[in-house]
């Protein structure tokens, strides 16, 4: 590989966000990640794994890690906290039951040093489903007034469903990176 | 310590020859003064007369043990958790401070009343401690976690109902902010339960919980559908829109459509599935599989209304989470022909829907 290209491929990369999307099982992470992508959301099979979506967003080029929620892959989140700019964590509003369950691993997440500079987006999925806590709701509840100071956070309701709230996010999430790591330029 | 023992009063207004008369500076003469044998007194009683001290000390003890032990038992009749806490955290910082009056005057105290008094003080903790287990249960899911163990399989109480109302919900008492109910059936034993959605434009969700040998029959669509400890039942119901979430059900059948099933701490069901994607299992064991077998008046407009009309056979397609290998999961199997239910046919009966209590619907 010569000089030029891997000076080329850094230039690239510069422009590169990567950002992982997790959340408890149910909450809707394939679902939102497809539908901004402008996919067929008809069809979703509760993730076994992950998937990566590459997509163009603005000027940059978002690498969405979709990691799956269930209980037993759970553990194998901390595989993909390497460099991750962006985390989105997705909230399914209307699972009032698993609330508490949702707040521990969101904490259990923050309190990861390799996730520590990552912008914070918090999805309160599902608000299209009557009786869907609303997101000044769930930011009580996971108690995020609370968080480190340091942490750039935001919560945004959402549904992936109807597609209603996830460029608002998406658009701060994508803003906040890169006023974080490329000063604006 | 002998140079702090007050001097003469004679000797005092001598250093203050130049106002004698100045009211304000005798009063402070005088406040020291009375300061000085106070102190005097006080030290004389505290060496002299350790009876004394023994029992006054257990006099301070057994009332601030008693308010404590009040406080314990009437603890506010609320489920709000900010209140609970801050009493539970009164209480505590009683404690600490009566441990840290032991503390003090363990030097003095006969050996016999210091025992005794540490040990009251293990007791308060202890009823705290159950106090607050009581008041604010801890995580559930460390209970749910040890349902799945193969420590529980006869007359097993991993799926426990708890027969107390109050303690149907725990979350409101977990979480910093008093969550409503969705709308749904909960707590009942041996009951025909119905429910039509038929007549409601926009469902929402709907939650069945802590259920003992009921029939739930749910007509028409929801949005999304959460099954939470339900033992010995069956439960049929329309189409879910979005998804269904079980979770620790024991020796029940299920027939069910919707866009995403999944399924957790199933012990023994059998579950007679629509899906359009594959359902999936995590930490389940014996459970079997069917096509979705229901029928009732207008279920064909339903199931084109939520996309379900087409039969995939996904239902026979199980993803077991606890099984990620080449080889069958052991957790699940088709159900054979000959061992499945025939077609369910319910009545739409609308008098019926009067026995489920429905907030919000």
């Amino acid at each position: 590989m010569g000089l030029l290209s891997i000076i080329r491929k850094i230039k690239r990369k510069e422009k590169e966000m990567r950002i992982l999307m997790v959340g408890l099982d149910n909450s809707g992470k394939t679902t939102i990640v497809l539908k901004i992508n402008g996919e067929d959301t008809s069809v979703i099979s509760p993730t076994l794994g992950f998937n990566i979506k590459t997509l163009s967003y603005q000027k940059y080029t978002l690498n969405i890690w979709d990691v799956g929620g269930q209980r037993t892959i759970r553990s194998y989140w901390r595989n993909y906290f390497e460099q991750t700019d962006g985390l989105v964590w997705v909230v399914d509003s209307s699972d009032l039951r698993r609330l508490d369950d949702c707040k521990m691993e969101l904490d259990n997440l923050l309190k990861e040093e390799r996730l520590s500079g990552a912008s914070l987006l918090i999805f309160a999925n599902k608000q299209d489903i009557k009786g869907a806590l609303t997101p000044e709701e769930i930011a009580k509840v996971l108690n995020l007034e609370n968080m480190d100071k340091t942490r750039h956070w935001k919560i945004v309701g959402c549904s992936a469903y109807t597609g209603e709230g996830l460029l608002e996010g998406f658009d701060w999430l994508v803003q906040d990176i890169a006023s974080r790591i490329y000063m604006l330029d | 310590m002998e140079e702090e023992s007050p001097p003469p009063p004679s000797d005092l207004p001598s250093p203050n020859p130049n106002s004698p008369r100045d009211p304000a500076l005798q009063k402070k003469h005088q406040a020291m003064l009375d300061r000085l044998t106070n102190r005097h007194q006080s030290r004389q009683k505290t060496t002299s007369t350790t009876t004394d001290s023994t029992s006054s000390f257990l006099s301070t003890f057994t009332d601030s043990k008693r308010s404590i032990e009040s406080q314990l038992t009437n603890s506010p009749s609320t489920t709000d958790p900010t209140l609970l806490k801050s009493h539970l955290a009164s209480i505590s910082s009683s404690i600490s401070s009566l441990e840290k009056l032991v503390a003090e005057s363990s030097y003095s105290l006969p050996s016999y009343e210091l025992r005794s008094s540490l040990k009251s003080i293990e007791n308060l903790k202890q009823s705290l401690e159950n106090l607050n287990s009581q008041l604010l249960p801890k995580k559930k899911f460390s209970f749910r976690n040890k349902s799945t163990n193969k420590s529980n399989h006869e007359n097993s109480n991993s799926i426990q109902i708890p027969s107390n109302p109050e303690n149907s919900n725990p979350i409101p008492t977990q979480i910093p902010l008093s969550i409503r109910d969705s709308p749904g059936i909960r707590n009942k034993e041996n009951q025909n339960l119905t429910k039509n959605f038929k007549n409601f434009k926009e469902i929402g969700e709907f939650t069945l919980s802590d259920l003992d040998s009921c029939e739930v029959k749910l007509i028409g669509c929801v949005n999304a559908l959460f099954v939470n400890k339900l033992r010995n039942c069956r439960v049929y119901t329309g189409p879910v829109i979005g998804s269904v979430l079980i979770e620790e059900v024991e020796n029940c059948v299920f027939v069910l459509a919707s866009h995403q099933i999944r399924i957790h701490y199933a012990k023994s069901c059998e579950f007679y599935l629509r899906v359009r994607s594959r359902p999936i299992i995590e930490d389940c064991e014996g459970a079997k599989f069917a096509p979705y077998c229901l029928r009732y008046e207008g279920i064909e407009e339903d199931l084109r209304e939520a996309g379900l009309e087409e039969e995939n056979e996904n239902w026979g397609y199980v993803d077991d989470f606890k099984w990620l290998r080449a080889v069958k999961s052991p957790n699940w199997s088709v159900l054979e022909e000959n061992e499945r239910i025939e077609s369910v046919e319910i009545e739409d009966s609308g008098s019926a829907e009067m026995e489920v209590e429905s907030e919000g619907v």
